[in-house]
């Protein structure tokens, strides 16, 4: 393995085992960590066997190694870009939803005018 | 102390607050005309009727525009839209029911939780009216009439069907192509699509469900309009552009925000 295998496994293994970790405490649903590991290990074995990605792409009738890699990386970044989107969008219905809640929860009535005095102990703020 | 009387709306005396039950009780004339006569003459508080005023940093006219529309229309709901200034507290001091969104949502976001409120309270018929002072309390009766008189479940109020030139030639430009715009998205044809003054029945407005936050509202709750199948009709409006207003209102550049957030609005659902 060259330098720069050895050091982009780093950051690879750092996060294949804080998904492994996410999951045992509960914090990564089971099936969700099992995609992120997934992920992690095509982008370790692609890194540790460049060779691999070409039996891969030649069976996939794309030219290189690399650009399958890249073809991956983009639909992979699209797709996740996507999906937080629309999460961001649920949120931000849900914040107003809950905002909209909270207001009418809340209302302010108008201090009545004095014509009446008001029922009970008689405050004035 | 004048009695409020019952013939503002098609005497719906069950449908009032109790106070103003109380003057109906010695206003035999009107309690047995099946069809009062016009509505607001000079006294009538109009206590079915709920205006709803979105505002996001206002204060220094929302008194004014509240404490003006008070005098015909008792309830008046202001949201105000996480406003960093007074505009909650000038509201109230005017009178108006304040509902405060926590952070600022948008004026759809606004509009909407006036509109869910002013349901709650029963109102029979909810204007939306806009915060800086351009819109004319002097236009209500002209928009109220129709859905009184149960010709149209929603009325609209149009800039452009009396007077177009009092507006401003690049606000027109910009109008014209959102007129343009909402004829192509939702079919509908329009004289002035962006236009803030509204006012709803209560059936129309159980139908409306804005989920567009920002401004693109203005399109959505047409679109809503038409899918419901309410009536509507556009009214000839008065809007008075002043310096504040015209600071304060959508520059034309926001134009493509606004027209983004629809669309992307009708893709997700």
């Amino acid at each position: 393995m060259n330098l720069f295998q050895t050091l982009a496994l780093i950051p690879l293994l750092v996060m294949a085992s804080l998904t492994v970790r996410g999951a045992v405490r509960g914090q990564i649903r089971k099936r969700v960590a099992f995609l992120w590991l997934l992920l992690w290990l095509g982008a370790a074995a692609a890194l540790v066997w460049p060779r691999s990605t070409v039996f891969v792409a030649e069976r996939l009738g794309i030219g290189r190694g690399a650009d399958l890699v890249l073809y991956v990386g983009v639909l992979l970044s699209l797709s996740g870009f996507f999906y937080v989107y629309t999460r961001f969008r649920r949120l931000d219905r849900q914040i107003t939803l809950l905002v909209r809640a909270v207001a009418i929860e809340n209302a302010h009535l108008p201090t009545p005018l004095p014509v009446s005095p008001p029922r009970g102990t008689a405050k004035t703020s | 102390m004048f009695p409020t009387c019952c013939c503002a709306s098609s005497c719906p005396i069950w449908a009032r607050p109790l106070d103003s039950l109380r003057s109906t009780v010695f206003d035999g004339y009107h309690m047995l005309s099946p069809r009062p006569i016009e509505p607001m003459d000079a006294h009538s508080k109009q206590t079915d009727v709920y205006i709803v005023i979105a505002a996001f940093n206002e204060a220094d006219v929302i008194g004014e525009v509240v404490a003006d529309l008070l005098g015909d229309y008792p309830n008046v709901v202001v949201v105000d839209d996480g406003s960093d200034d007074h505009t909650a507290d000038q509201a109230g001091k005017a009178g108006a029911v304040v509902l405060r969104h926590m952070i600022n949502r948008g004026q759809g976001a606004a509009l909407q939780t006036g509109l869910t409120y002013a349901l709650q309270q029963g109102a029979s018929y909810i204007v939306t009216f806009d915060a800086d002072g351009q819109h004319d309390k002097a236009d209500l009766p002209k928009l109220l009439h129709p859905l009184r008189s149960e010709e149209a479940d929603v009325c609209l109020g149009s800039r452009f069907l009396e007077d177009g030139s009092a507006v401003p030639l690049p606000r027109r430009v910009v109008l014209w192509l959102a007129v343009l715009f909402t004829r192509v998205t939702s079919g509908l044809r329009l004289s002035d699509a962006h236009n803030g003054l509204r006012a709803f029945s209560r059936a129309a407005a159980e139908h409306i469900d804005l989920r567009l936050d920002r401004m693109a509202h203005a399109s959505e709750v047409l679109d809503q309009i038409r899918s419901s199948g309410a009536r509507f009709q556009e009214i000839p409006v008065r809007i008075r552009y002043t310096e504040y207003s015209m600071a304060k209102g959508q520059h034309g550049s926001a134009a493509f925000r606004i027209a983004w957030d629809y669309l992307v609005g009708r893709v997700f659902r």
